[in-house]
């Protein structure tokens, strides 16, 4: 009864952020500048192939109708056509980079998780102690300074290793493994330092409830207190930080993909700014937002799983 | 020394740096008169030296020179998104809070759409679509503007979110029911009221925004976004120096540095006033 209304609610904010989502992209491309026929077309100006080229972008349908069709569209993976490669669909040009993209994101990800939760946890277990203290303000500035400037300073230190004698980090492309470190690095920054910092405050947060010391006074060990009762329950509001962790590193990603010159998702959509071909930034931007949404959704159903508790309220 | 000593000598720390930051922003191009835009052909991504304090980038232009003006825009853009943010976001959310009704519903539909996309990404598409035809029609100005415009509308919801909250609680307050007892309207209510009792809410939110709208113009301005030539930015700068930091990796550095320094001073600032809020 309860889980049901809590589904319902759920399913219901859900398609309304998915309109949001769509709305906002085809507005914002509805509104573009310029007419993007006449451009293609340069010089000749035959109207009758430029009102055929109209109808075929579907550019001389009232803008609901435009908007309907987009999102039927994009339902059946269909991200429309770009306006530089004359009948290229996007989906297409954006296809190229997306194994990229989510190999760069999928590292940065696992990389804040084993770098994350063990530093958050160790910094809870001995709150205040020395490591905690330098701990929690390493996390804190690799959170906040942003990552180009993270970026730059790794790239200096590379150049004086590589001077040294190390091995050479590429700072540019991508190919095997060597080219991944840099970018991954980078782009875990920000979600690492919000994941050390959260799963920090939810541990400590358990360590005070009166099961822990139930557990404390029947003599479990201090290993075993955080292991079995603190991080099995601080792991559940820890799922719920994947959302926003997720969405550090795709907007993350732009900035990495086009520092690094990693050929992804962000740097396709840069590289289309140039040349004006709108939709490949509009449908990359969108796919970009339904991403952190869909692993919003994981997020919740994960939670929903691991917590009976929630499913009453 | 006690808590709130130190606290205080760290607010009074990061205000005289974010104060000095502003003092260069605004009269630096005035005491240092180097025009950021002169290519020095001779002098290209130099190091420190007597001509070029900071050195110069690859196109032979100052670095001082251009990090004072790239320090203006940032400031400048943050500033007209914090306006915008206040205005907007707190006028909207306080009409929200104190209305309810349709005024509510719509101000807190609008929210949330803007809320449904992550971070930056709506201000990176609104500037990538917009940025040319902007800076063809209104130049260089426009184009900040435009930044501007793109950050403000991912960061009003917020501001309007807070402050609804605080005024849909200051409204069941007994010292409000008691007022409109004695007669008083809608507008007094607001203006003399509630106004005042949001306010530190809002210069609190507004001065921790700033660091985020910062990083953000950096950012558009790294992507290509922001300023457009002979204007700079410091994300742009960041970005050109990228290229040939295997020669000349200050030039990375310095841009790198004011950022941080500008972003963390902005952000003490506005922890300190929270903790006095």
């Amino acid at each position: 009864m309860f889980f049901a209304q809590f589904v319902v609610r759920r399913l219901a904010s859900l398609v309304f952020v998915l309109f949001s989502i769509t709305f906002l992209t085809f507005i914002v491309g509805y509104l573009a500048p310029g007419d993007p026929v006449q451009a293609m077309m340069g010089a000749h100006r035959d109207p009758d192939t430029y009102a055929r080229l109209r109808h075929e972008y579907g550019l001389d349908r009232p803008w609901l109708e435009q908007y309907t069709g987009y999102v039927k569209g994009v339902l059946r993976g269909d991200l429309g056509k770009s306006y530089r490669y004359a009948g290229r669909p996007v989906w297409e040009l954006v296809q190229q980079g997306m194994g990229t993209s989510a190999a760069l994101g999928l590292a940065a990800l696992a990389v804040s998780l084993v770098i994350g939760l063990p530093v958050g946890v160790i910094a809870a277990a001995r709150a205040g102690s020395t490591f905690d203290r330098l701990s929690m303000i390493v996390m804190l500035a690799i959170f906040s300074i942003p990552s180009f400037v993270i970026a730059g300073v790794l790239q200096i230190a590379q150049v004086t290793l590589f001077k040294a004698g190390l091995p050479n980090l590429p700072t540019s492309g991508w190919g095997e493994l060597r080219f991944w470190v840099l970018p991954v690095v980078v782009l875990s920054g920000a979600s690492t330092g919000y994941m050390a910092r959260l799963t920090r405050s939810t541990v400590l947060e358990t360590l005070d409830a009166d099961y822990i010391r139930t557990a404390r006074a029947k003599g479990a060990t201090p290993g075993r207190v955080l292991v079995r009762h603190a991080l099995r329950n601080a792991l559940i509001p820890i799922v719920t930080v994947l959302g926003p962790s997720v969405a550090f590193v795709v907007v993350g990603s732009f900035v990495v993909e086009n520092v690094f010159r990693v050929p992804g998702v962000g740097f396709i959509a840069v590289q289309s700014i140039g040349t004006r071909d709108y939709p490949v930034i509009q449908s990359v931007t969108l796919l970009l937002a339904l991403t952190v949404v869909l692993m919003n959704v994981l997020a919740d159903v994960a939670y929903t799983m691991l917590d009976p508790r929630i499913r009453t309220t | 020394m006690n808590a709130s000593r130190l606290d205080r000598r760290a607010l009074i720390l990061s205000a005289s740096v974010l104060g000095v930051l502003i003092v260069l922003a605004v009269l630096g191009p005035f005491i240092y008169t180097v025009d950021p835009a002169h290519a020095d052909v001779n002098n290209l991504r130099a190091w420190p030296s007597a001509a070029h304090p900071l050195g110069s980038d690859d196109l032979g232009r100052d670095t001082l020179a251009r990090l004072l003006s790239g320090l203006r825009v940032s400031l400048a853009v943050a500033f007209v998104v914090e306006a915008f943010t206040v205005i907007v976001g707190a006028g909207l959310g306080l009409a929200a809070g104190y209305f309810g009704g349709l005024v509510d519903f719509l101000v807190s539909r609008a929210a949330d759409m803007l809320f449904a996309f992550p971070g930056l990404l709506l201000a990176i598409l609104i500037s990538a679509v917009f940025g040319a035809s902007v800076g063809a029609f209104a130049g260089g100005a426009g184009r900040l503007l435009l930044v501007s415009g793109s950050l403000a509308i991912v960061g009003w919801p917020l501001m309007a979110r807070y402050v609804r909250g605080q005024t849909l609680s200051l409204k069941e307050r007994a010292f409000i029911e008691s007022t409109r007892a004695l007669g008083a309207g809608d507008g007094e209510l607001i203006g003399r009221h509630i106004l005042p009792n949001v306010l530190g809410l809002v210069i609190v939110s507004a001065t921790l925004d700033v660091a985020g709208v910062v990083v953000g113009e950096a950012t558009l301005g790294l992507l290509g976004l922001s300023a457009q030539p002979p204007q700079t930015s410091l994300g742009k700068m960041i970005a050109e120096a990228f290229r040939y930091i295997t020669l000349n990796w200050l030039q990375v550095f310095f841009p790198s540095l004011a950022l941080t320094i500008l972003v963390l001073s902005v952000s003490f600032v506005g922890d300190e006033l929270r903790k006095r809020a």
